[in-house]
Protein backbone atom coordinates (compact mmCIF):
# COMPACT_ATOMS: atom_id res chain seq x y z
CA UNK A 1 0.00 0.00 0.00
CA UNK A 2 3.15 2.60 0.64
CA UNK A 3 5.73 1.56 -1.99
CA UNK A 4 7.60 5.08 -1.30
CA UNK A 5 7.44 3.85 2.14
CA UNK A 6 9.40 0.53 1.15
CA UNK A 7 11.64 2.13 -1.54
CA UNK A 8 13.03 4.48 1.65
CA UNK A 9 13.33 1.74 4.52
CA UNK A 10 15.47 -0.31 1.13
CA UNK A 11 17.76 2.81 0.79
CA UNK A 12 18.06 3.02 5.27
CA UNK A 13 19.05 -0.67 5.03
CA UNK A 14 21.59 -0.16 2.22
CA UNK A 15 22.83 2.73 4.01
CA UNK A 16 23.64 1.16 7.00
CA UNK A 17 25.11 -2.21 5.94
CA UNK A 18 27.48 0.33 4.17
CA UNK A 19 28.34 2.04 7.41
CA UNK A 20 28.87 -1.03 9.16
CA UNK A 21 31.54 -2.13 6.06
CA UNK A 22 33.18 1.44 7.24
CA UNK A 23 32.73 0.80 10.92
CA UNK A 24 34.83 -2.31 10.43
CA UNK A 25 37.22 -1.00 8.14
CA UNK A 26 38.34 1.64 10.73
CA UNK A 27 38.06 -1.06 13.68
CA UNK A 28 40.34 -3.48 11.89
CA UNK A 29 43.26 -0.52 10.62
CA UNK A 30 45.84 -2.36 13.13
CA UNK A 31 44.42 -5.80 12.36
CA UNK A 32 48.02 -8.07 11.64
CA UNK A 33 46.51 -11.37 11.99
CA UNK A 34 43.45 -13.07 10.93
CA UNK A 35 40.95 -15.44 12.94
CA UNK A 36 43.19 -18.40 12.68
CA UNK A 37 45.95 -16.73 14.50
CA UNK A 38 47.97 -16.63 10.88
CA UNK A 39 49.33 -13.17 10.05
CA UNK A 40 47.68 -11.94 7.59
CA UNK A 41 46.94 -7.95 7.08
CA UNK A 42 43.10 -7.10 7.17
CA UNK A 43 41.53 -6.51 3.93
CA UNK A 44 38.86 -3.51 3.83
CA UNK A 45 35.37 -4.61 3.10
CA UNK A 46 33.19 -2.54 0.55
CA UNK A 47 29.55 -2.73 -0.55
CA UNK A 48 28.15 -2.91 -4.05
CA UNK A 49 24.68 -1.19 -4.49
CA UNK A 50 22.13 -2.60 -6.60
CA UNK A 51 18.74 -1.57 -8.14
CA UNK A 52 16.07 -3.26 -6.73
CA UNK A 53 13.08 -3.70 -9.03
CA UNK A 54 11.14 -5.75 -6.65
CA UNK A 55 10.59 -3.03 -4.07
CA UNK A 56 8.35 -0.41 -5.43
CA UNK A 57 5.83 0.37 -8.22
CA UNK A 58 4.90 1.75 -11.26
CA UNK A 59 8.18 2.33 -12.37
CA UNK A 60 10.31 3.45 -9.64
CA UNK A 61 12.50 1.06 -7.83
CA UNK A 62 14.52 0.55 -4.17
CA UNK A 63 17.83 -0.56 -3.52
CA UNK A 64 19.83 -3.63 -1.90
CA UNK A 65 23.42 -4.17 -1.32
CA UNK A 66 24.59 -6.66 -3.94
CA UNK A 67 27.75 -8.65 -2.13
CA UNK A 68 29.96 -7.15 0.22
CA UNK A 69 33.13 -7.52 -1.38
CA UNK A 70 37.05 -7.13 -0.43
CA UNK A 71 39.28 -5.31 -1.45
CA UNK A 72 42.21 -7.34 -2.60
CA UNK A 73 44.71 -4.32 -2.41
CA UNK A 74 48.62 -4.61 -1.34
CA UNK A 75 48.81 -4.23 2.49
CA UNK A 76 51.49 -1.97 3.76
CA UNK A 77 54.84 -3.49 5.12
CA UNK A 78 56.49 -2.08 8.02
CA UNK A 79 60.04 -3.34 9.16
CA UNK A 80 58.94 -4.68 12.85
CA UNK A 81 61.35 -7.99 12.88
CA UNK A 82 60.47 -8.54 16.88
CA UNK A 83 56.77 -8.40 16.13
CA UNK A 84 55.46 -11.22 16.53
CA UNK A 85 53.43 -11.16 13.09
CA UNK A 86 56.34 -10.67 11.45
CA UNK A 87 57.53 -12.30 8.17
CA UNK A 88 59.95 -15.34 8.68
CA UNK A 89 61.09 -15.39 5.40
CA UNK A 90 61.19 -14.45 1.75
CA UNK A 91 61.27 -10.65 0.15
CA UNK A 92 59.65 -9.67 2.88
CA UNK A 93 61.27 -11.32 6.02
CA UNK A 94 61.13 -9.04 9.07
CA UNK A 95 58.13 -6.85 7.76
CA UNK A 96 54.53 -6.81 9.12
CA UNK A 97 51.66 -6.67 7.07
CA UNK A 98 49.57 -3.95 8.11
CA UNK A 99 45.98 -2.97 6.43
CA UNK A 100 45.65 -0.86 3.86
CA UNK A 101 43.23 0.80 5.17
CA UNK A 102 43.00 5.07 4.56
CA UNK A 103 41.04 6.23 7.48
CA UNK A 104 40.36 9.48 5.71
CA UNK A 105 38.93 7.71 3.15
CA UNK A 106 36.98 5.44 5.51
CA UNK A 107 35.68 8.53 7.54
CA UNK A 108 34.30 10.84 4.32
CA UNK A 109 32.22 7.29 2.46
CA UNK A 110 30.79 7.46 6.50
CA UNK A 111 29.87 11.16 6.19
CA UNK A 112 28.61 10.42 2.87
CA UNK A 113 26.61 7.23 4.28
CA UNK A 114 25.12 8.99 7.18
CA UNK A 115 23.84 12.11 4.82
CA UNK A 116 22.02 9.53 2.37
CA UNK A 117 20.13 7.98 5.68
CA UNK A 118 19.10 11.29 7.12
CA UNK A 119 18.12 12.07 3.43
CA UNK A 120 16.21 8.66 3.58
CA UNK A 121 14.56 9.75 6.89
CA UNK A 122 13.03 12.94 5.24
CA UNK A 123 11.80 10.78 2.73
CA UNK A 124 9.94 9.10 4.95
CA UNK A 125 8.99 12.39 7.14
CA UNK A 126 7.22 13.28 3.40
CA UNK A 127 5.63 10.60 2.76
CA UNK A 128 3.88 9.96 6.29
CA UNK A 129 2.53 13.73 6.05
CA UNK A 130 1.04 13.15 2.37
CA UNK A 131 -0.68 10.18 4.19
CA UNK A 132 -2.28 11.83 7.22
CA UNK A 133 -2.89 15.08 4.46
CA UNK A 134 -4.65 12.14 2.44
CA UNK A 135 -6.78 10.73 5.39
CA UNK A 136 -8.13 14.71 6.52
CA UNK A 137 -10.26 13.96 3.34
CA UNK A 138 -12.21 11.85 5.72
CA UNK A 139 -12.29 14.26 8.65
CA UNK B 1 -27.48 12.24 -10.85
CA UNK B 2 -25.43 11.41 -8.05
CA UNK B 3 -22.17 11.03 -9.64
CA UNK B 4 -22.87 14.79 -11.46
CA UNK B 5 -22.94 15.89 -7.91
CA UNK B 6 -19.40 15.66 -8.07
CA UNK B 7 -18.51 16.53 -11.59
CA UNK B 8 -19.97 19.66 -11.21
CA UNK B 9 -17.41 20.86 -8.85
CA UNK B 10 -13.30 20.44 -8.99
CA UNK B 11 -13.58 17.30 -7.21
CA UNK B 12 -12.09 15.19 -9.93
CA UNK B 13 -9.07 17.54 -11.18
CA UNK B 14 -8.42 17.68 -7.67
CA UNK B 15 -8.35 13.72 -7.21
CA UNK B 16 -5.98 13.52 -10.32
CA UNK B 17 -4.02 15.64 -9.23
CA UNK B 18 -3.40 13.98 -5.60
CA UNK B 19 -3.04 10.66 -7.25
CA UNK B 20 -0.41 11.66 -9.91
CA UNK B 21 1.60 13.52 -6.63
CA UNK B 22 1.70 10.44 -4.77
CA UNK B 23 2.88 8.50 -7.83
CA UNK B 24 5.84 11.46 -8.40
CA UNK B 25 6.44 10.77 -5.00
CA UNK B 26 7.11 7.19 -4.90
CA UNK B 27 9.31 7.31 -8.23
CA UNK B 28 11.24 10.58 -6.47
CA UNK B 29 11.92 8.26 -3.06
CA UNK B 30 13.29 5.57 -5.62
CA UNK B 31 16.01 8.09 -6.73
CA UNK B 32 16.75 9.23 -3.53
CA UNK B 33 17.08 5.40 -2.22
CA UNK B 34 19.51 5.30 -4.84
CA UNK B 35 21.89 8.14 -4.60
CA UNK B 36 24.60 5.77 -4.23
CA UNK B 37 23.87 3.11 -6.82
CA UNK B 38 26.63 3.36 -9.58
CA UNK B 39 24.82 3.42 -12.99
CA UNK B 40 21.83 4.33 -11.54
CA UNK B 41 19.96 6.99 -13.72
CA UNK B 42 17.47 9.02 -11.97
CA UNK B 43 13.79 8.48 -12.92
CA UNK B 44 10.73 10.70 -13.27
CA UNK B 45 7.26 11.51 -13.91
CA UNK B 46 6.84 13.91 -16.79
CA UNK B 47 4.53 17.02 -14.98
CA UNK B 48 4.10 18.53 -18.05
CA UNK B 49 2.87 15.96 -19.66
CA UNK B 50 0.23 15.37 -16.93
CA UNK B 51 -0.40 19.20 -16.88
CA UNK B 52 -0.89 18.79 -20.83
CA UNK B 53 -3.44 16.31 -20.35
CA UNK B 54 -4.92 17.43 -17.74
CA UNK B 55 -6.25 20.64 -19.45
CA UNK B 56 -7.51 18.51 -22.32
CA UNK B 57 -9.62 16.68 -20.16
CA UNK B 58 -11.22 19.63 -18.22
CA UNK B 59 -11.85 21.11 -21.86
CA UNK B 60 -13.84 17.90 -23.01
CA UNK B 61 -15.63 17.70 -20.14
CA UNK B 62 -16.34 21.55 -20.33
CA UNK B 63 -18.05 21.43 -24.21
CA UNK B 64 -21.08 18.00 -23.63
CA UNK B 65 -20.70 17.67 -27.16
CA UNK B 66 -20.36 13.97 -26.97
CA UNK B 67 -23.80 13.05 -25.14
CA UNK B 68 -22.34 10.28 -23.50
CA UNK B 69 -19.10 11.92 -22.42
CA UNK B 70 -21.43 14.76 -20.92
CA UNK B 71 -20.99 14.78 -17.18
CA UNK B 72 -18.91 11.81 -16.80
CA UNK B 73 -15.08 13.00 -16.22
CA UNK B 74 -13.35 11.36 -18.68
CA UNK B 75 -10.42 8.95 -16.93
CA UNK B 76 -6.64 9.71 -17.52
CA UNK B 77 -5.17 6.10 -17.37
CA UNK B 78 -2.12 5.49 -16.30
CA UNK B 79 0.62 8.67 -16.32
CA UNK B 80 3.55 8.38 -18.59
CA UNK B 81 6.86 7.21 -17.27
CA UNK B 82 8.79 8.94 -18.59
CA UNK B 83 12.96 8.38 -17.98
CA UNK B 84 14.57 11.26 -17.59
CA UNK B 85 18.02 10.17 -18.59
CA UNK B 86 21.05 12.54 -19.43
CA UNK B 87 19.00 15.91 -18.24
CA UNK B 88 21.16 18.97 -19.25
CA UNK B 89 21.26 20.48 -15.92
CA UNK B 90 22.51 17.30 -13.68
CA UNK B 91 26.41 16.36 -13.94
CA UNK B 92 27.69 12.37 -14.36
CA UNK B 93 29.58 11.76 -11.18
CA UNK B 94 32.54 8.86 -11.94
CA UNK B 95 30.21 6.20 -10.83
CA UNK B 96 27.97 6.87 -14.17
CA UNK B 97 25.38 7.79 -11.36
CA UNK B 98 23.64 11.82 -12.05
CA UNK B 99 21.12 11.94 -9.40
CA UNK B 100 21.97 15.53 -7.19
CA UNK B 101 20.82 15.27 -3.96
CA UNK B 102 19.44 18.38 -3.90
CA UNK B 103 17.87 18.53 -6.93
CA UNK B 104 15.77 15.39 -5.72
CA UNK B 105 15.13 16.89 -2.69
CA UNK B 106 14.03 19.99 -4.46
CA UNK B 107 11.56 17.90 -6.35
CA UNK B 108 9.99 16.48 -3.58
CA UNK B 109 9.20 19.41 -2.25
CA UNK B 110 7.62 21.25 -4.79
CA UNK B 111 5.77 17.85 -5.26
CA UNK B 112 4.57 17.47 -1.70
CA UNK B 113 3.34 21.07 -1.87
CA UNK B 114 1.44 20.18 -4.83
CA UNK B 115 -0.54 17.41 -3.08
CA UNK B 116 -1.52 19.29 0.30
CA UNK B 117 -2.52 22.29 -1.90
CA UNK B 118 -5.02 19.94 -4.07
CA UNK B 119 -6.06 18.13 -1.22
CA UNK B 120 -7.17 20.89 1.05
CA UNK B 121 -9.02 22.61 -1.44
CA UNK B 122 -10.61 19.42 -1.73
CA UNK B 123 -11.56 19.35 1.39
CA UNK B 124 -12.96 22.46 0.93
CA UNK B 125 -15.45 21.37 -2.09
CA UNK B 126 -16.45 18.72 0.24
CA UNK B 127 -17.47 20.49 3.13
CA UNK B 128 -18.91 22.94 0.93
CA UNK B 129 -20.99 20.35 -0.29
CA UNK B 130 -21.66 19.25 2.97
CA UNK B 131 -23.41 22.91 3.85
CA UNK B 132 -25.22 23.07 0.52
CA UNK B 133 -26.88 19.79 1.66
CA UNK B 134 -27.47 20.47 5.36
CA UNK B 135 -28.85 23.70 4.19
CA UNK B 136 -27.34 24.43 7.72
CA UNK B 137 -24.20 26.58 8.04
CA UNK C 1 -2.45 53.61 8.72
CA UNK C 2 -6.43 55.61 8.02
CA UNK C 3 -7.67 57.53 10.40
CA UNK C 4 -10.34 56.27 12.69
CA UNK C 5 -13.53 57.43 10.73
CA UNK C 6 -17.01 57.75 12.61
CA UNK C 7 -20.24 55.89 11.67
CA UNK C 8 -20.84 56.32 7.47
CA UNK C 9 -24.60 56.60 6.21
CA UNK C 10 -25.78 53.40 4.91
CA UNK C 11 -25.27 52.70 1.45
CA UNK C 12 -27.82 53.53 -1.44
CA UNK C 13 -28.10 49.79 -2.19
CA UNK C 14 -29.10 48.99 1.46
CA UNK C 15 -32.02 52.20 1.50
CA UNK C 16 -33.58 51.41 -1.94
CA UNK C 17 -34.36 47.88 -0.58
CA UNK C 18 -36.24 49.55 1.92
CA UNK C 19 -38.58 50.54 -0.34
CA UNK C 20 -38.22 48.22 -2.71
CA UNK C 21 -42.06 45.64 -2.66
CA UNK C 22 -43.55 48.56 -2.04
CA UNK C 23 -42.37 50.58 -5.16
CA UNK C 24 -43.73 48.60 -8.29
CA UNK C 25 -42.78 51.12 -11.01
CA UNK C 26 -39.66 52.36 -10.32
CA UNK C 27 -35.99 51.21 -8.87
CA UNK C 28 -35.35 47.15 -8.78
CA UNK C 29 -37.81 44.48 -6.82
CA UNK C 30 -36.65 42.92 -3.96
CA UNK C 31 -36.65 39.45 -6.54
CA UNK C 32 -34.54 41.31 -9.08
CA UNK C 33 -32.30 41.96 -6.06
CA UNK C 34 -32.31 38.36 -4.63
CA UNK C 35 -31.94 36.52 -8.67
CA UNK C 36 -29.13 38.52 -9.19
CA UNK C 37 -27.11 37.89 -5.84
CA UNK C 38 -27.51 34.25 -6.53
CA UNK C 39 -26.05 34.62 -10.10
CA UNK C 40 -23.29 36.67 -8.37
CA UNK C 41 -22.36 33.94 -5.98
CA UNK C 42 -22.59 31.49 -9.12
CA UNK C 43 -20.17 33.66 -10.80
CA UNK C 44 -18.25 33.95 -7.99
CA UNK C 45 -18.21 29.85 -7.92
CA UNK C 46 -17.43 29.37 -11.39
CA UNK C 47 -14.72 32.08 -11.42
CA UNK C 48 -12.85 29.77 -8.43
CA UNK C 49 -13.22 26.39 -10.29
CA UNK C 50 -11.53 28.12 -13.32
CA UNK C 51 -9.17 29.82 -11.43
CA UNK C 52 -8.39 26.07 -9.72
CA UNK C 53 -8.20 24.33 -12.86
CA UNK C 54 -5.92 26.56 -14.31
CA UNK C 55 -3.55 26.61 -11.21
CA UNK C 56 -3.26 22.61 -11.32
CA UNK C 57 -2.70 21.97 -15.39
CA UNK C 58 0.09 24.31 -15.99
CA UNK C 59 -0.98 28.30 -16.00
CA UNK C 60 0.63 30.50 -14.46
CA UNK C 61 -1.66 31.04 -11.37
CA UNK C 62 -0.68 32.44 -7.69
CA UNK C 63 -1.66 29.85 -5.14
CA UNK C 64 -2.51 32.49 -3.23
CA UNK C 65 -4.44 34.34 -5.50
CA UNK C 66 -6.92 31.25 -6.03
CA UNK C 67 -6.78 30.12 -2.41
CA UNK C 68 -8.57 33.85 -1.68
CA UNK C 69 -10.92 33.25 -4.74
CA UNK C 70 -11.72 29.84 -2.97
CA UNK C 71 -12.90 31.51 0.16
CA UNK C 72 -13.94 34.62 -1.17
CA UNK C 73 -16.90 32.41 -2.95
CA UNK C 74 -17.02 30.19 -0.12
CA UNK C 75 -18.26 32.62 2.13
CA UNK C 76 -20.93 34.49 -0.44
CA UNK C 77 -22.35 30.99 -0.72
CA UNK C 78 -22.37 30.81 2.84
CA UNK C 79 -24.10 34.09 3.19
CA UNK C 80 -26.36 33.35 0.18
CA UNK C 81 -27.53 30.33 2.33
CA UNK C 82 -28.12 32.62 5.88
CA UNK C 83 -30.10 35.12 3.74
CA UNK C 84 -32.27 31.98 2.25
CA UNK C 85 -32.80 30.44 5.52
CA UNK C 86 -34.12 33.69 7.11
CA UNK C 87 -36.43 34.14 4.62
CA UNK C 88 -37.83 30.52 5.00
CA UNK C 89 -37.95 31.36 8.69
CA UNK C 90 -39.88 35.00 7.69
CA UNK C 91 -42.26 32.86 5.58
CA UNK C 92 -43.12 30.00 7.58
CA UNK C 93 -43.65 32.62 10.22
CA UNK C 94 -46.19 34.75 8.30
CA UNK C 95 -48.16 31.80 7.37
CA UNK C 96 -48.34 30.07 10.59
CA UNK C 97 -50.50 33.64 11.37
CA UNK C 98 -53.70 32.97 12.84
CA UNK C 99 -56.30 34.89 10.66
Amino acid sequence: MFPALDISTSGLAAQRIRMNAQSSNIANISTTHNERGEPEAYQPRFVVFQTDESVGAHGAAGVRVASVEIADVEPIWRYEPHHPDAVKEGPHAGYVAYPNVNMMTEFTDALEAARAYEANLGVIDITKDMQNQTLRILA
Amino acid sequence: MLTNLFTSTTIPVLEEVAKFSQLRHTTLAGNIANLDTPGYKFRDLSVDDFQSRLQEAIETRRQPANPYRAGRYAPHGEPAHAMAADEPHTILYHDKSNVELEQQVSEMVKNHMQHNLALTVMNQQFRLLSTAISGRL
Amino acid sequence: MNPIQGIQPLPPSVTALSGGPNASGGGKSFNDFLLDSIHQVNAMQQDADRAVENLFSGGEANPAEVLTAVQKADVAFRMMLQVRNKMVAAFEEVQNLRI
